[in-house]
């Protein structure tokens, strides 16, 4: 079922491996809370995807969402679809690795125990994907899935496309279908900056800090980021509340001071907010385009950028790229690639 | 163990920091040392600099590592070989000749006066480079002069990034303009078997010979392949041990700090349009396998050619670079006076490339 439509990436889970704790938390908050609430597409909805192969090592792992009860789930799952998407393909992203899974969800589909089967032809698809970074992200999973161009930015919907975030089945179910009380999400948050990585059960309007207080580490500086490290945003606010599309916060060590030999001691560095070298001029090395999960010339923009011709940028295909940030991630010479191409996309 | 070193590994900290504050704190010192200073420091310690811009956390490989993956790659494919063969005596003296003048000399005056921030890594593989491809018996003189040269003309063009010929070669190519004799003369035969420590330290006695490329201008033999392979024969320093030179380059495109595409058309292309002239021409033209294993060709291909930043940056570039490199090293070899064609091909195409990445952008995102 593996069809392949891109390539390169890079693997963060191997090279990051991070272990949450088994136990789910419950994170105590007695402010106002905000209710849940989903804006239904107004579109038709021809094919929902629900991924369940997080390509992040940060991110919300899926035996938290499933908690050995696929079975559950896709039954959520299929009476959601019933309920508001009817005549919509649902497609199941899955790890290619998880084989259990995969044996699970197939015997879910041959199962005769369904509640809505499938009378015409199937609409519940499984699809496996290989758990590289940003094999994910929407231009990219819809293209593997469904072979569509979609444009960077662009909302899928305009496609009949529904990308629908996993937790979001259980609280359309709960909230909507069973109109019983649905008012928690689970946030994983993990990082050198903790002393564990946890994932918790947070009312949104929760703040940050009353969050994570319990678990950072006091001995070092942190920084604190939102929805990832490659494409993220950093907090800067420990007040600023999370809401119900957070996904997921890292904290890591703020490592602002030179570390001696230090190319012995890399593992002190590694996964922490240090540039691991200096900033120097492109050395041409092929990194960037290597890894670019689009296949663009990252370097390009930045001798545009560098002679001062932004605008130049456009003619190398600048708005295919998908700003998933892997290649200032891998640059030898750390340049701001990212910053660059957003930069250069502004200057329409 | 653990213990003392942590303990140094303190005392150095803290006495680089207390440097630095006093470095910064007086205008008049940072303006002469401020920048060595950072140079010097920059190889002990990391940097302090963090991600301000997203994506948060870097990959570890950094230009430091790049560098020092040739620098490595380039020991063990020549200096240990060349040891080997010719003696310490003639590798070391001009190796500290070379990093003397090209990086202690004019690397640091140039960081003093240009106020550059640091000294380049680049320096060092430069300087690695230039005894690399001179004769074993090349006066200490000659290499100093090299290397100052190449130093100067990289620093001048901008340093690393923004140099448009590789460096080292424009050094050699000046050598040759300006000292024509004494770069194609000097050659040793190599001391084999089994090492004795004065052959380890000395080499044998110098036996001025022909390099088999000139040889076969004059006789049309060729050398026997297996003594071209392990460096049984005469040759530049740096260039006759080609088993070792193809293991590390090998090792150099695996860690993909060197391009697989330009040694893979480089010497393709040779094999290939050799293989074609001998056709052509008979005998006159050396045969392919013979023009792969001899002269400086396995070490250009997987390490002059291969400097990322005098080739194209596309990767389709890179076929045309190597293949280009190919077509004028034969033509050179077969059809000039000059035994050796490996510096100009590799010079001319460092120039052609600008124009190669030009038109292979126009065709890829203008049409
Ligand atoms: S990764 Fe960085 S140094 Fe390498 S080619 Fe790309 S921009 Fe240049
Ligand atoms: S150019 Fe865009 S899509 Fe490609 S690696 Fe960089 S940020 Fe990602």
């Amino acid at each position: 079922m593996t069809k392949k439509a891109y390539k390169k990436g890079f693997n963060l889970i191997e090279t990051y491996p991070v272990k949450f704790a088994k136990t789910i938390v419950f994170v105590k908050h007695n402010g106002p809370a905000v209710n849940y609430s989903f804006s239904f597409p107004d579109k038709k909805v021809e094919h929902i995807i629900v991924n369940l192969c997080p390509t992040e090592p940060w991110a919300l792992p899926n035996r938290a969402i499933l908690r050995n009860r696929t079975h559950d789930f896709l039954n959520k799952l299929e009476t959601v679809r019933e309920e508001y998407f009817p005549d919509s393909h649902c497609h199941v992203v899955v790890n290619h690795q998880e084989s259990n899974l995969i044996n699970e969800l197939n015997q879910y589909k041959a199962g005769t125990d369904r509640i809505y089967p499938s009378t015409k032809e199937e609409y519940l698809h499984l699809h496996t994907m290989e758990p590289v970074y940003p094999y994910d992200a929407p231009v990219l999973i819809v293209k593997n899935i469904l072979g569509l161009d979609i444009a960077f930015g662009q909302n899928t919907i305009e496609h009949s496309i529904l990308l629908l975030d996993p937790q979001d089945v259980t609280g359309i179910f709960e909230h909507y279908i069973k109109k019983s009380e649905f008012n928690t999400r689970l946030i994983p948050i993990s990082g050198t900056g903790l002393k564990d990585n946890k994932i918790l059960k947070v009312k949104p309007g929760t703040p940050i800090k009353s969050m994570l207080e319990l678990y950072v580490r006091t001995d070092i500086k942190y920084r604190v980021f939102l929805d990832g490290l490659l494409n993220g945003t950093e907090v800067k606010d420990l007040n600023q509340k999370i809401n119900w599309s957070t996904k997921n916060i890292v904290v890591i060590e703020e490592r602002d001071y030179k570390t001696p030999f230090h190319y012995i001691r890399t593992k002190e560095l590694h996964f922490t907010t240090s540039l691991m070298g200096e900033l120097r001029c492109c050395v041409y090395c092929n990194f960037c385009d290597d890894i670019c999960p689009v296949n663009l010339e990252p370097a390009l923009y930045w001798h545009c950028y560098d002679r001062g011709e932004k605008h130049k940028a456009h003619l190398y295909a600048l708005e295919k790229c998908i700003e998933c940030g892997l290649c200032s991630f891998t640059c030898p010479s750390k340049l701001e690639l990212l910053q660059v191409i957003r930069e250069c996309k502004l200057l329409k | 163990m653990k213990k003392t070193f942590k303990n140094i590994e303190t005392i150095l900290n803290k006495s680089l920091n207390g440097i630095e504050t006093f470095i910064q704190s007086h205008p008049k010192v940072n303006f002469l040392f401020g920048a060595l200073f950072e140079a010097t420091d920059g190889l002990i310690r990391s940097t302090k600099d963090t991600a301000k811009n997203p994506p948060y956390i870097r990959r570890g490989m950094d230009a430091k590592q790049y560098m020092g993956g040739i620098l490595t790659a380039l020991f063990f494919g020549w200096v240990v070989p060349a040891i080997y063969f010719y003696g310490f005596m003639c590798v070391v003296p001009k190796l500290i000749v070379s990093f003397v003048v090209g990086v202690f000399i004019i690397d640091v005056i140039w960081v003093i006066l240009a106020r550059e921030e640091r000294i380049n890594e680049g320096g060092f593989v430069t300087c690695l480079f230039i005894p690399a491809f001179l004769p074993p018996q090349a006066p200490l003189w000659l290499i100093g002069v090299g290397a100052g040269i190449s130093i100067l003309f990289r620093n001048i063009l901008g340093g690393v990034g923004h140099n448009l010929v590789n460096p080292a070669l424009f050094g050699r190519l000046l050598l040759t303009i300006c000292f024509p004799t004494m770069v194609v003369s000097g050659w040793q035969e190599p001391s084999t078997g089994i090492p004795t420590i004065k052959s380890l330290m000395y080499g044998v006695d110098a036996v001025t010979h022909a390099t088999p490329l000139m040889a076969f201008k004059e006789t049309g033999k060729t050398a026997s392949f297996l003594s071209l392979m392990f460096g049984a024969n005469t040759g530049s320093l740096g260039e006759t041990c080609r088993i070792a030179l193809i293991i590390t380059g090998i090792w150099l495109c695996v860690k993909r700090i060197a391009n697989w595409r330009i040694p893979v058309a480089y010497l393709g292309s040779v094999f290939v349009l050799s293989a074609i002239f001998s056709l052509m021409v008979g005998k006159t033209a050396a045969p392919p396998i013979f023009q792969l294993l001899s002269g400086g060709l396995i070490f250009a291909a997987f390490f002059m050619a291969t400097d990322p930043i005098t080739t194209t940056y596309s990767q389709a570039g890179k076929w045309i670079f190597g293949i280009g490199c190919g077509l004028i090293t034969v033509v050179i070899r077969n059809f000039t006076s000059i035994p050796e064609g490996i510096m100009y091909a590799i010079l001319l195409m460092n120039l052609l490339s600008v124009p190669i990445q030009t038109i292979i952008l126009k065709i890829k995102y203008r049409t």
